[in-house]
This record gives C-alpha cells, structure tokens and sequence, in this order.
C-alpha cells in the first residue's frame, strides 16, 4: 500500500477520538460485499490474522508522548505563571482595599464570605447580583445542553450535577449515550466524507486536465479540504461568537478548537451569558440549537483533521524507520558478505589441509611399514634401514617439509614453490583464495 | 427496501433518538438539580444579607468584591494562598488533560500566549495520544483478549459464547480494578468525597467527558501533592487504554453476533496499514485488504 490515504474522513472516524465510543472504520460498510459468508471466513480469519505491534514500537512511541507531556508542561509553567502570580496579587490587593475601606469587617469574616462564595461557584451558582432577574442553570435549554456535553464528551463543566440523583443519572446516561452519539457521528461523517468527497472528485477531474502528477493531486487535495473546512467549521463560527458573545478574536478561536477536539475546559461557553444581561433573548433562542448542529457537524470533520495528523505521524514514522531500516539492511548485507568470504576461506584452507594431513600420515604409514620403525625422531638405524631412509630421503625430506609447511604461520605468500613444501597447484590456490579475500 | 435507502431511513432514525435522547436527559438533569440549585441560592442570598447586616458595607461594594472573587475564581486562579496552578506537575497534570481530550477546565491558560499554545499542542497531541493509546491497546489485545478466547474455545464453547463470556468477564475486572478500587482510594484520600463521588469522578474522567466539578489533587495543602497528581495521570491513561479495550473488545463481540452488519455499522477491522507489527501467525495477511473509498480516487466508487 501507498502513502496512507491523507483525506479520508472514513480512516478519521476510524482512528479519531469518537473511536472511544463506538464508531470505527465506516469505509467498511460501502465495501461490504456479502454478509454471510464473509462472517464464517472472517471467524477464522480473525484468529488467524492476529497481528501484534512489536514492543518495540510501543515504548518508542510511548517515552515520546512522555517527552511531549513534559515538554508542554514546562512551556505552559512558563507562560502562565507570571500571569497568575499577578492575578494571585490582584485578588490579594483588592482584599486588603476591601478591608481598608470598611473598618468594620475583619480578615477572617472576609476569607469565610471569599470561601462560601468560592464554593458556591464550584457548586455551579453565580453568587453576584440578585438571585430573582437570573435564568436558572438547569431550564430546559440549559439542560438540554448540558445533556449534549455529557454525550458528545465534551464535558465543559460550568454545570455540573451536585445531588446523589444527579451524578448517578449522569453516570447511567453517559453509559447509554456515548455510544450512540458514536453511531451517530460515524453516519454523519460519511456524510460529510461523500459531500467532500464528490466536491475534491470534480476538482480532481479539472486538475487532471493540466497534466499534474498524483502526489500533487494529493497535496492538493488535502490542502483544499483543510482550507474549507476550516473557513467553514472553524473560521465563520469564531467570527459569530466574536459577534455574539464578545469574544476576542484568539478567544474565539480557542474556544472553537478546544470544543470540537472534544476537550472542553468550559472556561468559555457558548450562550452561557443566559437572559440576564443580553437584551436580544430573541434570537438567543435559537442561537442554542444552531451551535449544537455546528458542534455535531464539527466534531466529525475535526475527527477528519486529527486522524489525518495521526496519519502523517505514521507516514512519518515509517519513513524514518524505512531509512533506518534501508542504512542497517546495507549493513547487515556488507558484514554478511565480508563472513560469508571468510568462512569460504577457512572451509577452502582447512579442506586443504586436512587432505595434506592425510598424506602425511598415509607417506608416514608407508614408512614406518617399510622401515619397521616408528616415526618418531631420533630412534637407532640400523644400515639397512639407513640405505631404506637415504633412498626415501626424498620423500622424507618431503615429509618434513610437509610438517613445517602444516606449523601456523607458514602459509606465505613469497611464491616459492619447494621452499615451504607447497605444490605448486596448492599455491596458485591459496593466492587466489587470499586475493579473493582481500576484495 | 434498497440498502441506500435502508442506510439513510437508519441515520435519521439515530438522529430522531438522539434528540429524544437529549431531550430525555434534559428533563431528568432539570427535576434533579434545579431545587437544589434554588436552595443554594438563597443560601448565599442569607449569607450576603447577613454579611450586609453585620457591618458597614454597603451592598454595592460587595457586589463589586464578589464580583472580583469570581472573575480570579473563574480564571482558576487558586483564591487560597501558597497553592499555584501551574507548577511542574499541576502543569503536566494539565497538558495531560489536554492531549487525553478529557479538559477538566479546573485550571485554564489565562495569558493569550497560553492560550495560543493550547491549541497549537492539542492539534498535534490529540491524535498523538490517540496513536499511542491504540498501539498500546493493539498490544494488549493478544494476552487480553486473544488468549483467553482461546483458551475458551478449547473448553468446548462455541466463538459466540465465549466472545460474550469473555466480555462480561473483562468488563467485571474493569468495574472492579478502574472503578471501584480507585474510587475508594479517592474516598479516603480526598476528604470530602463520598464513594459515589469517587466512582462518579473516575467514570467522568474515564469517558473523557471531564466535568471538572470534582478533581483530585486540587484541595489546598495537599499532602505529597506532586506524587498524588503523577498517579492520577498514569491512572488516566490506563484507564482510557482499558476502556478502549473493552469497546473494542466489544465490538468485535458485536461483530460475531451480527449486530453491526445488522445495523449496517462499521465492523471492527484491524487496522490494516501499520507495517510495524509482527505477524503471530504468517498465513493470514490478505485479508484485510478492502479497498478504502478515498477522497481523491478518481474512479466510480
């Protein structure tokens, strides 16, 4: 297979964040041939086709993401913390203003009353202002939104539930529910996938006509697909909650991509300022549902863009373990060649010197017959044997040179032929063995 | 009926639930909270009053003061002395919140600059977390999942039931070991929180939702506060592969009976192009090449 495919929104549902609930590879239902008895095959071959990612792998990627974890961490210290020792001073010396300009109230009245207040933020209730003229956290909207963030997972968390009730309904419904916005989200991003799809097939087919290679097709593709749809998931909808909500302009960014990458800190929400304060609840109304539908819609095409990213960390990966792999593979082959050549060397040598062996010990054989003697050195001749050893002097001698030619070391390479006892043939050998070494 | 037709009548009847759904819950979130809600605020309406009545403040300058409280408050400024947000590991804490996508909102970047490195860091650590998450799981499969069905079958029962009771075995260890245990060390660790609170914190984090209403290791003068936050990312991030895996484990469960062709969702696939895996047994590897309807192919699907 080719470089993955970069634009596929059905390998995003696939790989992206609503994988954690149900929807996985989508593509499969266009390609579905037959049910039946592709299942029986599938059976087995789903025991059969078994496959695990090397260790390997997993603990590179995982000291990475660690590595990237501390390295966020130390950026984000860095950056922020200036900023809240000034907030930190700010709180302390509108406090200590407060207590100054009204005699009668004492630090520790001040820090439970900062304390009461505090926790009923926590517990979702604004404390400033008069509870009469507010909207309620949990109306029908509000909750109906709430319900949403709960399901999408987005969990923005500036209402949450607080009784017993509450939080165990929480819990079950979440249980229900996030599976079947998974469902739901993977429909809709096929949806979105085919629109897209049709719509970059037509550019295509323009393109095709200038004669432009595939992999610049590709490019183009994908950079078309993110230029859209980030003006029209993430570019228009800043520009409307800057409008509406009064955002600035990195606000509102920052709220669009937190939101649909499902994190959802809630430090900004959508339609959170309620009817108190904007004089327009009209059109609030159906301001509501309107980001609803764009968060659905969003989510799926965010889920394209993330898992396009996981893609090219792959390709990525794989590119550098492919140069990797080539440098060791070239490696491996060279010392593979070098031993092969080695061992060839010590096969052809040591055949050699085993047949010299054998003659050896058959001419010594045939000696010691002869003679009647044994090999050994400095034994009594007597004259007959004397007159045998002096006319196989010869052979003797070439026997002794044989043992010398046998010694470690006297296998050199000055060509001559007698002078270490080596046939002829043997040495023309045993250059060519040393010569073919060398390369 | 044609399967296009079938397909789209099936969208819009998952859409028409869901907005029941939501509508469902909506109603149940609303009769549950809302009194309570009143209550509390005519708690701190007594509080202010008596505040009020008590001394010489006049009720526009508490207003400006409560005023002040929650705008620090909301930014997450920690309001008690000596406890910052943004330390070492309260930061790690933080970026790991971000990449899981679980967003507590407990602390959040203040500063612009903050900001717009939140967004450039979850745009590459979200899918990079994800990856990490599927390898990991990927791994886990064979003792987790492939061995034990397995072992299974050769007691005799058949690929269905023992794809169901391995299922619901795994899915009562994960209760018991992600769930309930951490629970109930939240329980005794942190001091205000119920069991109930325990398992409602771990299943809103596990499930990514991440309300942020409760949340360990913010309490002030925590003690080992640094270890305490380290152990719950490493619970977080076994937990979310643990919940990955059961899902997964679970759609192939789905798969085996017929559900998802039934449906005519997804089937869970392997994913077929990562060539750094081994392959356990070598005569297996075709099938998994369907091809995939892609963005820029030319052709007639």
């Amino acid at each position: 297979m080719a470089a993955p495919d970069l634009l596929d929104p059905k390998c995003a549902a696939h790989n992206a964040k609503p994988r954690l609930s149900f929807s996985a590879n989508p593509a499969a239902v266009l390609t579905r041939g037959g049910g039946g008895g592709e299942d029986a095959d599938d059976d087995e071959r789903d025991g059969v086709r078994f496959s695990v990612m090397r260790w390997k792998t997993v603990s590179a990627i995982f000291v990475l993401v660690v590595l990237y974890l501390v390295i966020g961490a130390t950026v984000f210290r860095v950056l922020e913390q200036p900023h809240e020792s000034l907030q930190k001073a700010a709180i302390l010396a509108q406090k200590l203003e407060f207590l100054a300009a009204h005699a009668c109230v004492n630090s520790s009245d001040l820090e439970d009353l900062v304390k009461q207040v505090v926790s009923a933020i926590r517990a979702g209730v604004n404390p400033s202002g008069r509870s009469s003229n507010q909207s309620s956290l949990w109306d029908l909207s509000s909750s109906f939104f709430f319900a949403g963030t709960v399901i999408t997972t987005i969990g923005f968390g500036n209402t949450s539930p607080h009784t017993e009730g509450g939080r165990i309904f929480c819990v079950v419904y979440a249980l229900m529910g996030i599976p079947l916005f998974g469902f739901l989200l993977a429909g809709v991003g096929d949806q979105l996938g085919t629109f897209f799809g049709k719509a970059i097939a037509r550019v295509e087919k323009m393109i095709v006509k200038w004669k432009v290679s595939q992999t610049k097709i590709r490019v183009i593709s994908t950079l078309l697909f993110i230029l859209f749809g980030c003006l029209i998931f993430v570019a228009l909808p800043a520009v409307i909650f800057r409008h509406i909500e009064g955002w600035s302009a990195l606000e509102a960014i920052y709220f669009v991509v937190i939101t649909l990458t499902t994190i959802g800190f809630g430090d900004f929400v959508a339609g959170e300022k309620g009817g108190s304060e904007s004089p327009d609840s009209e059109y609030l109304k159906y301001y509501k549902p309107v980001v609803w539908f764009w968060i659905l819609v969003g989510l799926a095409y965010f889920a394209a863009v993330l898992s396009m990213i996981g893609d090219w960390f792959r390709v990525i990966s794989k590119k550098t373990k492919e140069e990797v792999g080539e440098f060791r593979a070239h490696a491996a082959e060279w010392t593979a060649n070098v031993s092969a050549e080695f061992k060839e060397t010590r096969r052809r040598l040591s055949v050699d010197i085993y047949d010299r062996f054998q003659r050896a010990a058959s001419i010594k054989r045939k000696l010691s017959s002869e003679l009647g003697i044994s090999a050994s050195v400095g034994q009594e001749m007597t004259p007959g044997k004397r007159t045998l050893s002096a006319n196989l002097g010869e052979e003797r001698d070439a026997y002794a040179n044989l043992t010398l030619s046998l010694a470690p070391g006297a296998l050199t390479r000055n060509g001559s032929l007698f002078l270490n006892g080596l046939s002829p043939d043997f040495a023309q050998r045993l250059e060519v063995a040393v010569v073919e070494n060398a390369k | 009926m044609n399967p296009l037709g079938r397909s789209w009548l099936l969208l819009s009847g998952f859409v028409l639930f869901y907005v029941i759904y939501l509508l469902f819950g909506g109603l149940v979130f609303s009769s549950l909270e809302r009194p309570v809600e009143e209550q509390l605020r005519r708690d701190v309406d007594a509080l202010k009053r008596r505040f009020l009545n008590q001394s010489c403040v006049s009720a526009a300058a508490l207003e400006h003061f409560v005023g002040q409280v929650l705008a620090a408050n909301r930014y997450g400024v920690a309001v008690y002395p000596n406890a910052s947000n943004w330390d070492l590991t309260s930061a790690m804490f933080f970026a790991n919140t971000l990449v899981t996508t679980v967003g507590y909102g407990h602390t959040t970047p203040l500063s612009d600059a903050g900001k717009l490195f939140s967004v450039a860091y979850a745009v590459l650590g979200v899918p990079f977390t994800m990856l990490v998450l599927t390898a990991c799981v990927q791994r886990l499969m064979r003792p987790l999942v492939a061995a034990p069905l397995r072992l299974l079958r050769r007691c005799g029962l058949d690929a269905r039931p023992a794809a169901g009771v391995h299922f619901l075995a795994l899915l009562a260890l994960v209760l018991l070991c992600l769930f309930a245990a951490p629970a109930a060390v939240f329980g005794v660790v942190e001091g205000g929180w119920s069991f109930l609170d325990g398992f409602y914190f771990c299943f809103i984090s596990l499930c990514t939702i991440g309300l942020g209403d409760l949340v360990p290791a913010a309490k002030p003068g925590q003690r080992f506060k640094q270890l305490y936050q380290v152990a719950v990312m490493v619970y977080l991030f076994v937990g979310l592969m643990m919940m990955y895996l059961l899902l997964r484990t679970f759609h192939k469960m789905a798969d085996l009976h017929g559900l998802t062709a039934y449906l005519q969702l997804p089937r869970c696939e392997e994913s077929d192009h990562d060539d750094d895996r081994e392959p356990i047994v070598e005569n297996g590897q075709s099938a998994a090449t369907h091809k995939r309807p892609s963005y820029n192919s030319i052709s007639e699907r």
